[in-house]
């Protein structure tokens, strides 16, 4: 009974401490649009929706958070809370947090599109797909890599809100709550041990990050890069299980890194 | 509250920073922990409040384990002299989150402290000053009424007068609301008023733990003429001895008879206690120039 109180009680502090952030940065790429769309002399079909903006934005946006939320271990621990708490509590505000960004984008943009008309429409970003699929020109495998982390980063697996809200929600849903997850496990590998096993699970998370990619557009039937030709035969319930793995396998090496870890002083 | 460690070990790498610690406290006592820099104090204090695991040996708190344990650690208090460098909250915040997490804790309480401490409550911490920073680790430490309430050397940067009210706002709190305080400091003959028990680690390992009194009591400074004095300690433990002209005077540890007590003063010898700050000194002095050790267990 305790122990529950102790948790949601975190997360319900860790999503409003986030959200209280993700506003500033929801506010300033609402105020570049406002610009953009001013430059733009408010043409037809002139400027990207907000929705558009925000799913290429937000990874990082969360990639970063994802890092500093480490910083909350700490914290919690001198307040009398458990790691295991604090790993749960964290948790739920990531799922929360990964829901509240892109309801809140879908209906800004939602709204810009009730009040401008044509102006901003959801039709090109289709490109995104396509042109993520030709962009492995790289034979090597350095280049693959990096061309793989620049399109995940960049181009992310999209699905435009006219298609299915509900679809592109999980899926921009899905992808900042990967890059969450990453940056929370880099930084706990960090936390724990030292730079080099750091730089290692910057590498891991690449590899997660690359894999899930594949996964989720194959799923979806996007456009593949060549790399993921793998895949294609598999199943779509097979490659979000894949996915799924991903996500266990990532959440896993976190709370195996924070449930014993000395806190620094 | 009672706290037990049993063979408790602690190495990083390997460097053994506590060395098989065994000693069991417990009761609404202030127990004094004192050691030198490095001696395992804060290594000590932090398996307590579940900051870190021991190697090996055990802790228990109440009988069970307290590490990752969410009803012990939320009794526990650990309040030590923190980077606050990089910490932009207000003292305002940071006090509203204790009050979230610690389920004693009394907010007007607190807020009499700060005022007593002076602090500006809606300045970020790292702002102010370390004197400062360390007055309100001392008013979440006593606000927090946790059962076991541990202050690490918490004193760091505070001026005389601050530190006074820390003095005596600790033994109000204990009237009011006694609970189990640990304090580690080096301020020792500043602080030793406060201390009903002592617990002596030195080098990772435990010293001594004996009640205040019956620690003091057990040293004595013999002092008079040189001579009487000499054949007066004989066969003693002699901890520490000066001397001026004809006049000597030896620190003895080992508790005096009333017998001994009386034939030192029929032979002209005064005979004063050892204040805790030079038993301190001298039980856990490094080797002196003759390769020496003060060796009293």
């Amino acid at each position: 009974m305790a122990r529950k109180a102790v948790y949601s009680k975190v997360a319900a502090d860790m999503f409003i401490v986030q959200m209280s952030w993700t506003f500033w940065f929801l506010g300033i790429l609402l105020a570049v649009q406002i610009i953009k769309m001013v430059i733009g002399g408010f043409q037809e079909n002139g400027t990207d929706p907000y929705f558009n903006s925000v799913f290429i934005a937000a990874n990082v946006y969360m990639l970063i958070i994802g890092i500093i939320s480490i910083y909350f271990l700490p914290y919690y621990v001198e307040n009398g809370v458990t790691r295991k708490d604090y790993f749960k509590g964290t948790f739920l505000a990531l799922c929360g947090l990964s829901v509240a960004i892109p309801v809140i984008a879908i209906c800004i943009s939602t709204l810009e599109n009730l009040i401008l008309g044509n102006i901003v429409q959801f039709r090109d970003m289709d490109i995104v797909n396509s042109v993520a699929a030709k962009i492995d020109i790289n034979s090597n495998i350095i280049g693959e890599v990096i061309s793989g982390v620049v399109q995940s980063v960049i181009l992310p697996p999209y699905i435009s809100p006219e298609s299915s809200w509900i679809l592109a929600i999980a899926v921009f849903s899905l992808n900042i709550f990967m890059y969450y997850l990453l940056g929370w496990m880099i930084s706990a590998s960090f936390y724990r041990y030292n730079v080099i096993t750091g730089l290692l699970f910057i590498g891991f998370s690449i590899i997660i990050l690359l894999v899930r990619d594949g996964l989720l557009r194959t799923s979806l039937n996007l456009p593949v890069p060549s790399r993921y030709y793998i895949f294609e035969s598999l199943p779509a319930s097979i490659l979000l299980l894949g996915v799924a793995i991903l996500i266990v396998i990532a959440a896993v090496v976190i709370r195996q890194f924070t449930k014993d870890v000395a806190i620094k002083m | 509250m009672n706290v037990s460690c049993s063979e408790l070990l602690l190495k990083y790498g390997n460097h053994i920073a506590l060395d098989h610690i065994n000693f069991e406290i417990q009761g609404e006592k202030i127990y004094g922990l004192l050691g030198r820099n490095g001696a395992g104090k804060t290594s000590l204090l932090s398996i307590m409040a579940s900051f870190r695991k021991q190697t090996a040996g055990s802790i228990t708190i109440n009988g069970e384990d307290p590490f990752e344990n969410s009803n012990i650690m939320e009794q526990i208090v650990f309040m030590y002299s923190k980077n606050y460098s990089e910490e932009s909250e207000t003292i305002q915040n940071m006090l509203k989150s204790a009050q979230r997490y610690r389920p004693n804790f009394d907010k007007d309480y607190a807020e009499y402290l700060i005022g007593r401490f002076q602090l500006d409550v809606k300045k970020p911490i790292k702002k102010l000053s370390k004197g400062m920073q360390s007055a309100f680790n001392v008013t979440i430490g006593l606000a927090s009424r946790a059962p076991i309430t541990i202050l690490d050397e918490v004193y760091l940067g505070m001026d005389a007068p601050s530190r006074d009210i820390f003095y005596k706002e600790l033994l109000q709190e204990q009237e009011r609301h006694p609970r189990m305080f640990i304090l580690s400091t080096h301020l020792v003959s500043e602080m030793e008023y406060l201390f009903d028990e002592v617990i002596l680690i030195n080098k990772g390992k435990l010293l001594l733990h004996e009640d205040f009194d019956t620690l003091v009591s057990k040293g004595a400074t013999i002092t008079g003429d040189k001579e009487i004095v000499d054949d007066f300690v004989r066969s003693k433990k002699c901890i520490n001895e000066q001397q001026l002209g004809g006049t000597k005077s030896v620190m003895i540890f080992g508790e005096l008879t009333e017998v001994e007590r009386n034939d030192a003063i029929d032979r002209g010898l005064e005979v004063t206690p050892v204040p805790l700050q030079d038993l301190f000194i001298h039980l856990t002095k490094e080797e002196d120039a003759n390769g020496t050790k003060s060796r009293l267990f």
